[in-house]
């Protein structure tokens, strides 16, 4: 059993959002210490981009902009994530997918062999699931492996400035 | 994300003097440019305009979100207006448009761009809570029920 580490494949879903950020600097301190391989994900929702064309908000030309919008976001969130492990010398790779959320995070586990799922605070909503969309807590939700949902502020920024 | 991080008091006009479609946005984007400082109120206004002129953004039950990115905008930013009379806005099913969601951001807010726009279509499809929007009649109100609806009261 000593050979064996159980988190060798730790996946990190990012969004884009402030709790990502913590989420992943949480990523990259466990991934550190336990020697771990790191993926960090990042998955343009493209579901909803097309319930709102569908829905007459957008049209056709304005959900591709969009679409190409949150892509480049994406790349540029992935990278900062990717410099940010570099700095503590910690060597991840980057998937960026579109689709929808969960489905494309559940995909992923499963190809990856995630032994860890690891992903930011989830929102506050909690009586309108059906009413509001929050992917983070219909991952917790879905996926076979177990899941760090990350808070915490100064706790992890102090754990990670010291790694 | 939430709504309420990106609404402030002062982005709130509860009684919308504006008669037409033309009007109203104007009066939106006016609502914007005197609460924040590092806007461009006719770059704001033409992109709204030329992104209407494209498809109305008028949904149903009164509500209409219109929208457009814009490098002028600091950061994602959203101005409420209420119409008690209703305005038309070239709606989907055809009536006057009575509370109006403008949304601007910078096209690197795509993201929360987006979810804010899909977060505000489900909270309009939640009963009773346009109604209870459109009786507000203050800004604080306004915030109250949004918050509440997002925080799942």
């Amino acid at each position: 059993m000593d050979n064996v580490n159980p988190l060798h494949n730790i996946l990190l879903y990012v969004d884009g959002s402030e709790s990502s950020v913590l989420a992943a600097r949480m990523a990259i301190t466990m991934a550190k210490v336990y020697g771990s391989n790191l993926r960090v994900m990042y998955v343009v929702n493209e579901s909803l981009l097309n319930e709102l064309l569908k829905a007459k908000i957008f049209v056709k030309v304005e959900k591709m902009d969009y679409e190409r919008d949150i892509e480049d976001d994406a790349k540029r969130y992935l990278n900062y994530v990717k410099k940010l492990a570099e700095g503590k010398g910690v060597q991840l790779d980057t998937v960026l997918r579109k689709g929808v959320v969960y489905e494309e995070v559940l995909r992923e586990v499963k190809e990856y062999g995630a032994d860890l799922v690891i992903q930011g605070e989830l929102g506050e909503v909690q009586s309108l699931k059906d009413s509001f969309y929050e992917e983070g807590e219909r991952i917790l939700r879905k996926v076979s492996c177990p899941v760090m949902v990350v808070r915490g502020k100064e706790k992890i920024e102090s754990i990670f400035e010291a790694l | 994300m939430k709504l309420t991080d990106h609404i402030t008091p002062e982005c709130i006009k509860t009684d919308l003097i504006a008669e037409d479609k033309d009007e109203v946005i104007e009066e939106l984007v006016e609502t914007l440019s005197n609460s924040v400082e590092c806007c461009d109120a006719d770059v704001i206004l033409h992109a709204v305009m030329e992104r209407e002129n494209e498809g109305s953004t008028g949904l149903e039950k009164g509500v209409a979100i219109p929208h457009a990115k814009c490098e002028k905008v600091d950061r994602l930013r959203i101005v409420i207006g209420i119409s008690r009379e209703g305005i038309d806005f070239d709606s989907q099913d055809g009536k006057p448009s009575r509370i109006f969601f403008l949304m601007i951001a910078p096209p690197s807010e795509a993201g929360p761009h987006v979810q804010a726009i899909a977060k505000i279509v489900k909270m309009a499809s939640i009963e009773g809570v346009i109604e209870k929007l459109i009786k507000a009649g203050n800004a604080e109100k306004v915030l109250e029920i949004i918050d509440n609806v997002e925080n799942g009261g």
